[in-house]
């Protein structure tokens, strides 16, 4: 009999390049963050608990909708521990930076505006001391009170020009689509401190958000998944006839974990009805496909498998997405999609822009091999 | 050709140790009575299987209805979820189009002997 030696076997990860990955899920452990409260709140939390909305649903995954090999082995919850992440994440994928964005967005479903402004500057002075400090290949959220404009702008303006800071972030849960003129204050701001403005499904139907589909609540979970998109779809739309990026020319709007390719039968559809329509909006000077191509960035997880190759590409070039798509992974939730195995193989070109180029454009991150980035 | 994977009692009920047997990964499960020796690569996105979870799930059943079944036949892939039989290795949705590749084990003189 043959005796092999016994060992634990790891796979094989060869990237061909370094990336950027755009949705990177850091535990943000409402114990951590009540550090960060005011005292009233802290005491308030004590006595009756955190008066948060939670999920309706299922998640997928074994252990609360993550990966199952994601546990820290120091034990602690999945995207908890920095160490850790560099391990199984940014040094395995060679993640040249990381957009992180957090793991908590009940504040933004939250009735109680002043509440809600607490915790999500909670959540960002949490992210910049215990996260963006220790790490420079990782950068940061704002996160807002999305449901009291003003204060979001506020929110903006204090921490939305600290050099981590790359993104404004909300829930695509709303209590009314983002393009209404009612959010347009978090606009301005964001225009100024040079932000885009992610929109990450989440919270639809949840607190003071509007239901998860037109036609009410869905019941299950792959449900809710499959009406993600009818919500984006309702922003995106709104973006484009509230006249947004002809009042903010500049803003960019990243819709994120959707899905992609419903966007393409989506921009054939507006651009059709806008030869009719036109009239009712006269602002909007440009076919929705234009004002998507230069306002709008999607990140790709989870990224929908087609059929065959050929639709792959057709899909692929019906949403731009050499100019719009961006890598994400969504680690560490149950669905992450691998940078070596959510694609099918692209062409060099357009898999640089995907995987690296389109981000750094966006988030105006350093070309590639600029300066070594590590842990501070 | 035969490989001694590990030894009897080292395993405990419910649970797996993955070994590199030639240079591949495989998992060795024990299920209380048998030992099942399967593929430690996801055929979906190549996630290291072995280290799901192993369980029973719902069975296919009659709309709003559940029954619940496979107890410990049930390995559940650590990221995406997708259920294989830790049997047979096939998928529960799609048997055919996803298969992780199992093999034979026999127990000899104690030790966990698994076939390739
Ligand atoms: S890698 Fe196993 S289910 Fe996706």
């Amino acid at each position: 009999m043959e005796v092999t030696e016994v060992k634990i076997a790891e796979p094989k990860i060869k990237m061909k390049r370094s990336i950027i990955d755009v949705d990177i899920h850091n535990y943000t452990p409402l114990d951590e963050i009540k550090r960060y409260l005011p005292r009233a709140y802290r005491d308030q939390i004590d006595l009756w608990g955190w008066r948060l909305p939670g999920s309706l649903y299922l998640n997928g995954g074994v252990k609360v909708g993550q990966m199952t090999d994601s546990t820290p082995p120091g034990g602690g919850f999945p995207g908890s521990d920095l160490q850790f992440m560099r391990e199984q994440l940014l040094d395995r994928y060679q993640i040249d930076y990381g957009v992180l964005t957090g793991s908590d967005y009940s504040c933004q479903a939250s009735p109680d505006l002043d509440y809600a402004a607490a915790v999500s500057s909670a959540i960002n002075e949490y992210t910049l001391e215990h996260w963006l400090a220790k790490e420079s290949r990782l950068k940061g959220s704002v996160f807002i009170p999305k449901q009291d404009p003003l204060q979001s702008a506020k929110e903006i303006h204090r921490v939305g020009s600290h050099p981590d800071m790359v993104q404004v972030i909300v829930s695509s849960g709303a209590e009314k689509p983002y393009g209404h003129r009612y959010y347009h204050p978090i606009y301005e701001a964001c225009v100024e401190h040079n932000l885009p403005f992610t929109i990450h499904v989440l919270m639809e139907g949840v607190g003071i958000n509007g239901p998860n589909t037109g036609a009410g609540y869905v019941s299950y979970y792959p449900e809710y998944r499959a009406s993600r998109p009818m919500v984006m779809a309702a922003h995106l739309a709104s973006f484009i006839y509230e006249g947004v990026f002809e009042k903010f020319p500049t803003l960019k709007v990243v819709l994120q974990e959707a899905g992609v390719f419903w966007i393409a039968p989506y921009l054939w559809k507006m651009d059709e009805d806008w030869k009719a329509l036109r009239f009712q909006t006269p602002w909007v000077k440009k076919k929705p496909s234009e004002y998507f191509r230069s306002n709008v960035r999607v990140s790709s997880q989870p990224l929908e498998p087609t059929p065959n190759p050929e639709t792959f590409n057709q899909m692929m070039n019906s949403v731009y997405a050499n100019e719009t798509l961006m890598f994400c992974s969504d680690y560490p939730h149950w669905d992450f999609d691998s940078p070596l195995r959510a694609f099918p193989k692209l062409e060099d070109s357009l898999w640089e822009k995907i995987f690296y180029q389109n981000a750094a454009d966006l988030y105006s991150l350093p070309a590639r091999g600029a300066g070594k980035e590590g842990a501070r | 050709m035969k490989y001694n994977a590990a030894e009897v009692g080292e395993i405990e009920i419910g649970t797996c140790k993955i070994v590199n047997i030639d240079g591949r990964s495989i998992g060795i499960y024990y299920d209380g009575e048998n030992y099942h020796a399967i593929r430690n690569v996801c055929p979906h996105e190549q996630a290291e299987l072995c280290k799901g979870h192993f369980s029973g799930t719902t069975l296919t059943s009659k709309p709003h209805e559940y029954i619940y079944g496979m107890e410990g036949e049930i390995l559940v892939c650590p990221w995406h979820g997708w259920e294989f039989n830790v049997k047979t290795g096939e998928s529960l949705v799609d048997p055919d189009r996803y298969r992780v590749k199992v093999y034979d084990v026999s127990v000899e003189e104690d030790r966990i002997v698994v076939h390739i």
